[in-house]
């Protein structure tokens, strides 16, 4: 399997209080990953360390089989960018940003872009500081695939959108995922997005990677199950991966659901969501 | 590099009513004073790029050209080049200034004006020169105050300098300087930049946002 990109050994310290790492990453191309975890966990730190707008202080990131710090801007070229609060200076306009860019990216296409923009429905001339929320992401989504990008990097896309919009905007991520060649990480904390349309879930908490699998492997086989105290006793505890103690029962995070509810006939095992997965790895007693 | 150019003049042009406000009310202030008219478009040229980082620094725009294909480097030299271009146009709109003001009046002194334009475009280089790599460590705020704080300390160690200096002796320098100011002018300016430049570069390669 190919790899779009490669992280190894990564540290990247900001202060005494939070450091990213040490981390290992590998994002296979052709899927779209989804990075999740809680605010303040590193997803925007590990995006940024990967982009080089932070400079990391230990480690290999290699996008495409090439090292970043060796062959920046060639990699760039193939690289689209959606990030969190950080685009165009909002006194420019959709047009002002299509005359920039065909000055920065070689496979710029106009054509493309202001197809994109007929198709979101964005004033041209009108500057961004104008636009509504859902707008400017919409803008700043069809920027960031008018060059042909092979990669996505997207921080937070879909957050203070409606879910119309949202809707729009995951289908065009799926459209652009149709080609083979074409990688997304996707960094998130509205995980039902991921539900719809990540391949793999990569789950950092404190800065390191506590689970990374595919959605299926998580969805089909994790599963969560709701105990009383005396129930609670009786679970042995490498059947769990954590639980969590509510006012009236007990919460339990298992990687195994259908062992689990053989072995123990009485209990209810449920389904799990990628948001119950990250409220008991975070908030609940972890055992591994 | 060519495409971030153009998103500052861009960035400008789009503000362009608010530039040509600020420039006429800078010139009917100015109207008293003839020799002082000149220097107002490259004053305003000054103000007006600053905004510019204004704008970088509300928008957090410096993280999303980082991943761009271009580097480091030529984000600054970038910056450079297009405060540049707006010199040339501020000199262009001061020629036409002056060649109007020549239509009304007879004894105008081109030789005295061109003494000044040179000095203030210089004047101005030297604040920029100061003032880039200020804004790229400390951002526009602070850097403004450091450049108040870096004029007024270079204001005192050169007047300490030349107090200590015994003028009478200095006549040699002062007689080589007009004779040939057009040209050491311009070198000054140039070197200015150069180093200034190196030094942006040197702060903006370390920086993270």
């Amino acid at each position: 399997m190919n790899k779009a990109i490669e992280i190894k050994n990564l540290v990247k310290r900001y202060d005494d209080n939070f450091q990213l790492g040490e981390l290992n990453l590998d994002i296979p191309s052709g899927e779209i990953i989804g990075l999740i975890g809680e605010n303040g966990a590193g997803k925007t730190t590990l995006i940024k360390s990967i982009l080089d707008i932070l400079r990391i202080n230990k480690g290999e990131i290699k996008i495409f089989g090439k090292n970043i710090k060796s062959y920046e801007t060639l990699i760039k070229e193939d690289i689209g960018v959606v990030l969190d609060n950080t685009f165009f200076p909002e006194v420019l306009n959709a047009k002002d940003i299509d005359s920039v860019m065909k000055s920065i990216y070689k496979s710029w296409d106009s054509k493309l872009y202001y197809t994109y923009l007929k198709e979101f429905n964005i004033p041209v001339t009108s500057i961004i500081k104008k636009l509504s929320k859902g707008m400017r992401k919409k803008l700043e989504i069809a920027t960031a695939l008018a060059h042909h990008p092979k990669l996505l990097i997207l921080d937070e896309p879909t957050s203070g959108l409606d879910p119309v919009v949202r809707n729009e905007v995951l289908d065009i991520f799926l459209k652009f995922i149709a080609d083979d060649e074409h990688t997304i990480l996707f960094s998130t904390h509205i995980t039902s997005d991921l539900e719809h349309i990540a391949d793999e879930i990569v789950f950092i908490d404190k800065g390191k990677v506590l689970i990374n699998k595919t959605r299926d492997e998580i969805l089909d086989n994790y599963g969560i199950l709701k105990c009383n105290l005396d129930e609670f006793a009786k679970i042995d505890k490498s059947d769990y991966m954590a639980y969590k103690k509510n006012k009236y029962n007990y919460e339990i995070l298992v990687s195994d659901r259908n062992k689990v509810s053989k072995k123990y006939k009485n209990m209810v095992v449920d389904k799990i969501t990628l948001e119950d997965l990250m409220v008991l790895m975070i908030k609940g007693d972890k055992i591994c | 590099m060519l495409g971030l150019v153009k998103k500052d003049l861009l960035m400008i042009k789009g503000n362009i009513r608010q530039v040509i406000l600020f420039l006429v009310v800078f010139l009917i202030l100015a109207f008293q004073e003839n020799n002082i008219i000149v220097i107002v478009p490259v004053f305003v040229s000054m103000m007006v790029f600053i905004t510019t980082f204004s704008y970088d620094e509300y928008n957090k725009w410096d993280a999303y050209a980082i991943s761009l294909p271009v580097s480091r480097k030529n984000i600054v030299k970038a910056k450079y080049v297009a405060s540049i271009i707006l010199w040339a146009i501020a000199l262009l709109v001061t020629v036409v200034i002056t060649g109007i003001m020549g239509l009304f009046e007879q004894n105008i002194n081109y030789f005295e004006m061109f003494g000044m334009i040179l000095g203030c475009v210089f004047s101005i280089v030297l604040l920029e020169a100061i003032m880039f790599p200020l804004i790229f460590k400390f951002g526009v705020e602070k850097g403004r105050i450091g450049l108040f704080v870096g004029v007024f300390a270079i204001a005192g160690l050169l007047g300490f300098i030349f107090t200590g200096i015994d003028l009478e002796n200095a006549t040699g320098f002062i007689e080589i300087f007009n004779k040939y100011y057009y040209i050491l002018i311009p070198l000054a300016a140039v070197i200015l930049l150069v180093i200034s430049y190196f030094v942006s570069k040197k702060i903006y390669l370390k920086k993270e946002f």
